[in-house]
């Protein structure tokens, strides 16, 4: 066996674990827990189509994650539409608002996209939040959306509530695993390395003709369909939305710390991002946030402080720096066998 | 009659725009040099309040007086901010122009900040005291105008010509200008550009602290006091341009006067909304600001 | 798969041996609340106060039908987060095992927070939370202290009709300013009901955001409108600030008039000094209430914390001796039995009782059905500004004759 071999094999045995850990863990706590996870890596998968392969930073993609909830949940409410449907529907028009959004911006560099995409968030919600009714449809404004929950034989997967976690369970992490195919098969095309070229060398890409404009702005619709189809999962999950929750920065800034942490522009990432800091804000809330108030939040900027300080590019590569060291002992290097 | 609420909501607006363009002085100022968003900016101004709000109390100064003791200890701390956090990255990104581990070690340092603040100082709002310009009003008939906002107004204006005279005139000046213009070449031309860094961290971080002085005399302070100013600030910094002194003023006066008259034609919380509008308008017809300079972007 | 199995088995035994180690049963008791973030502030008000409670209650004795079971308190921190209060609700219930949850200050954690309550059958108290629809779902297990914003609204408009009447004042008009988030929007649909019939003529309608640094404009455009009565719904910054301004640019409707909240917070005083004087709040409770006990509780509490209780820490206070008081009767930790006993609450006397009215009653949908309002004038009659009872006029302080209207600046 190879390292890569070993390691296509470990990821084949993590997934085929994560589908078998509910049969373990019955405790809805630890699946509500993992459910976020699987969630946030998710999100932060797809802001990394725009975030770690088109080089910028997008600090503004709960914008996509509040049309996707905000869509689908009014679909429901005042339509009955399944909120599967409205699902795409939110996506699509995110996409929509991702292509709007993207084309001006994404010609700006550094610092200028970053706060044009803030901008853009704050934006949205201040309007959501002096919205009450949006031509027909009922926004309700800063007191926002509540889905009725419906009784449990009449839940299930066409009204996407569920009595129990294990559904969710399992949506968030087949998500998870599309998303994350998507990427590998993305990264490994020809769009792909466009993409990363533009990134990474602009002037050289345009250089060879790759119109580096367009491929990031494809990106962008992209990862904002993507990213959409999150939010209708959520507003599923809580069964409540309202702008603060939504369409905030502090989600924004989440999905960005996640996969600066992990490793922005790889593929694992934001997975390994959202292990490793989702625990660290949920334990540390749960474990000091009576004892010391704040003293969760001071722990969260420690971290990430940290994190950047020793390890700029994020953990991926350190860590799978790790996985080699300690598997090489079990691999039989090929030149050993030949001497 | 209307005629005397226009003017009196002008006049508001231009003070309230001028302090607010103190707000964001610093931010500008450091983007300048070290092509960094600050943001922990608002944490900065948050700790600049609570730096002037223990000076007066425990002395019973002048809160204008204050500065004396506010200004060298805000200096203090973004230069050993800068030392210390924001220094190993760029050693670490040494060929990334703006490197944007940065924005994370900023955030970081803000939910530090922000929950140290409120570990140490606990929730309260604290009011000002002795504040010997509370409530002062100047008045001509109709007409208020406020006299810690003057005062604040002015003291932006004085700030402003201060720092450009300081980077127009002074050898250290000259040195920050050459650094934010080609950092390589300026290290060529024997200038340290670390020690450069963090003294413009430094007189960031300072003028932060005379805006948290020109703040508290009409504003409490606590742990989250920053946060509105803190998006407050990016828009402002890039209406007027990044990196420029002027502009920052000039971009303050702009929110400061949507802020003060619009309300004459909606609710105030559209002019939120306008403001951001404004700031995504000038970001797609002349994305480096009133007064920033092109190759900036 | 079997060595999993056991392993989670001896991982279970062991963490029911520890929890076995503490001296006798314990009830656990799950709070949510807002201890970090703009609303940190009423946060650890009520948490103190419920600190204070239940120490009283463990060194009393706990509860003798349990075998003098003590109470044992865990605290979550919301940050007024509706996300972050459904799990810190889901990991009380299922992880820590809790007998029954209170909270969440924020209507907007409450709301979805009580379903994931009422979902797993688990006793949830609301101390305070005051937006209607809480308690209007038809839920079993949602057992409300406070009164409902519908009732604030009402309770405003008679004592500003009482007002006229007693004094011979004439009001007409009336301006609603509050802040943008769901609390302030939610008061004011009340306030749009109510005033249809008041005979008040609206003249000004005004949200501004509560994270507003400048509220000048607010104040000009409450300048033109001259409204006789100003209606406010703010947090403790914007309160602050917006009565500081409205003294600095001289503006004197003849009633201004909170709705707790910013108003009712212990800084508000400090933060605006002589600017608070005869500023109208409505409250449920204040320091000069006439019952018994109230002095002794809030002197314990204010030795302690160094600030009076508010009517909101005072619901929280109160909320854990009506559930001391469920869980002696109910004898079990049975949450149906809990349940059952909450709902036959008629809580009179004790040490908690030091609310204005009688008795703690739940009604079909939970709400307890005496929680009454009373208002507050701040003033200054000697000893610094306080918070002076004005009405119902039977509960007005001894001697004190309200300002009303405010006199001209």
């Amino acid at each position: 066996m190879t390292q890569n071999e070993l390691k296509r094999n470990c990821l084949i045995g993590l997934a085929l674990a994560a589908f078998a850990l509910p049969l373990v863990v019955s405790s809805p706590t630890y699946l509500h827990i993992l459910i976020m996870l699987f969630l946030f890596a998710y999100m932060t998968t797809s802001w990394n189509l725009v975030g770690g392969f088109a080089g910028v930073l997008p600090l503004g993609h709960s914008v996509f994650v509040g049309i996707g909830a905000y869509t689908s949940t009014v679909l429901w409410l005042q339509y009955g539409v399944s909120p599967w449907i409205g699902m795409i529907i939110g996506g699509l028009l995110s996409a929509a608002v991702g292509y709007l959004i993207g084309k001006p911006t994404l010609k700006m560099r550094g610092a200028y996209f970053a706060l044009s995409t803030m901008a853009f968030v704050e934006g949205v919600r201040v309007m959501v939040e002096n919205i009450d009714m949006l031509g027909p449809f009922k926004l309700n404004g800063p007191r926002g959306l509540n889905i009725p929950p419906l009784p449990a034989q009449e839940a299930g997967f066409w009204s996407f509530q569920f009595a129990t976690k294990e559904p969710y369970y399992y949506i968030a992490l087949t998500m998870l695993i599309l998303v994350l195919a998507l990427t590998y098969y993305i990264s490994h095309s020809k769009f792909g390395y466009y993409l990363k070229s533009g990134g990474e060398e602009p002037e050289a890409a345009q250089a060879l003709g790759v119109n580096v404009a367009s491929c990031k702005v494809a990106a962008n619709v992209l990862s904002a369909f993507l990213t959409s189809l999150a939010g209708t999962f959520l507003a599923q999950l809580t069964l409540f939305i309202y702008p603060k929750s939504v369409l905030t920065l502090d989600l924004s800034f989440e999905l960005a710390f996640i996969a600066l942490i992990g490793g922005r522009g790889s593929i694992a990432g934001p997975v390994i991002g959202a292990l490793l800091l989702r625990p660290v804000s949920e334990f540390s809330r749960i474990y000091f946030s009576d004892t010391l108030p704040g003293l969760h939040l001071i722990i969260l900027g420690v971290v990430l402080i940290v994190v950047m300080l020793y390890q700029p590019r994020g953990l991926t590569e350190p860590l799978l720096g790790l996985f080699d060291r300690i598997t090489a002992g079990f691999i039989r290097k090929p030149q050993e066998d030949t001497v | 009659m209307d005629l005397v609420f226009f003017a009196q909501d002008c006049i508001n607006g231009v003070l309230m725009g001028l302090i607010y363009g103190l707000v964001a002085l610093g931010l500008t100022l450091i983007f300048g040099v070290l092509k960094v968003i600050n943001f922990a900016h608002g944490s900065f101004i948050m700790v600049g309040m609570y730096v002037s709000y223990w000076a007066v109390t425990l002395t019973g100064l002048h809160p204008y007086l204050a500065l004396g003791i506010i200004v060298p200890a805000m200096f203090l701390f973004g230069y050993w901010i800068q030392n210390l956090l924001i220094r190993p990255i760029f050693i670490a990104e040494r060929d990334v122009r703006e490197p944007i581990t940065v924005i994370v070690v900023t955030t970081g340092m803000w939910y530090v900040l922000d929950n140290l603040a409120l570990l140490v100082f606990g929730p309260d709002y604290r009011a000002l005291s002795p504040n010997p310009l509370k409530g002062q009003m100047l008045n001509f008939g109709e007409i208020f105008i406020s006299v810690p906002k003057l005062y604040g107004a002015a003291a932006a204006v004085a700030t402003a010509g201060l720092l450009f005279w300081f980077l127009q005139k002074t050898r250290m000046g000259r040195a920050i200008r050459a650094t934010s213009l080609d950092r390589d070449a300026a290290s060529l031309m024997g200038i340290n550009q670390w020690k450069i860094f963090n003294i413009a961290m430094g007189i960031g971080t300072a003028v932060a602290g005379v805006a948290g002085a020109v703040l508290t005399p009409f504003y409490n302070v606590y742990p989250t006091v920053g946060i509105p100013f803190d998006v407050k600030s990016f828009v402002i910094v890039v209406l007027g341009g990044l990196g420029s002194i002027w502009g920052a003023l000039v971009g303050g006066v702009i929110i400061g006067l949507v802020e003060s008259i619009g309300p004459i034609f909606m609710t105030s919380t559209w002019t939120e909304a306008i403001v951001y509008g404004l700031f995504l308008l000038v970001l797609f017809v002349k994305p480096s600001g009133l007064f920033g300079q092109k190759h900036d972007w | 798969m079997k060595r999993i199995q056991l392993l989670a088995l001896s991982l279970a035994m062991s963490l029911m041996l520890t929890s076995l180690a503490f001296a006798g049963p314990t009830v656990k008791i799950g709070n949510i609340l807002p201890l970090s973030g703009p609303s940190a502030s009423v946060g650890q008000q009520g948490k103190q106060a419920r600190e204070m409670a239940i120490e009283e209650i463990n060194a009393a004795g706990g509860i003798k039908s349990l075998g003098g079971a003590k109470i044992e308190m865990l605290y979550a921190d919301s940050k007024s987060d509706p996300n972050v209060g459904v799990t810190a609700a889901e990991r009380f219930i299922n992880t820590e095992k809790v007998n029954v949850i209170t909270g969440a200050w924020n209507s907007g954690v409450t709301y979805p927070s009580t379903a994931v309550a009422e979902r797993y059958g688990v006793p949830y108290i609301v101390p305070v939370s005051v937006r209607d629809t809480i308690t209007e779902r038809g839920f079993k297990n949602v057992f409300r202290i406070a009164a409902k914003d519908s009732w604030w609204a009402r309770d405003q408009f008679t004592f500003l009709k009482d007002m006229e009447k007693e004094t011979g004042e004439k009001l007409s008009t009336v301006a609603f300013v509050y802040e943008n988030g769901d609390w302030g929007t939610g008061f004011v649909t009340q306030w749009k009901k109510l005033v249809e019939n008041s005979g008040y003529k609206v003249v000004l309608d005004e949200p501004y955001p509560s994270t507003a640094t400048d509220l000048t404009p607010v104040v000009n455009k409450i300048r033109r409108a001259r409204p006789d009565v100003l209606m406010l719904v703010s947090n403790a910054a914007d309160a602050i600030l917006l009565t500081n301004t409205l003294a600095d640019y001289k503006v004197s409707p003849k009633v201004i008039i909170g709705s707790g909240g910013g108003h009712a917070d212990p800084t508000f005083i400090s933060g605006c000094g002589e600017n608070a004087r005869y500023v109208f709040d409505i409250v449920e409770w204040e320091t000069d209430v006439n019952k018994a006990g109230a002095k002794e509780v809030n002197e314990a509490y204010k030795k302690r914390y160094g600030s009076n209780l508010t009517g909101e820490a005072v619901d929280a206070y109160l909320a854990m001796y009506v559930l001391a008081d469920a869980l002696e009767r109910a004898g079990s930790l049975d949450p149906a039995a809990i349940r059952k006993a909450l709902s036959k609450t008629d809580y009179t006397s004790g040490r908690g009782m030091i609310a204005t009215y009688d008795s703690v009653q739940f009604d079909a949908t939970g709400q307890n059905k005496n929680a009454a309002m009373s208002v507050v004038q701040i003033n200054d009659i000697g000893k610094g500004l306080e918070r002076i009872t004005v009405w119902p006029k039977p509960a007005r302080r001894a001697g004190y004759t309200p300002v009303f209207p405010m006199p001209k600046k």
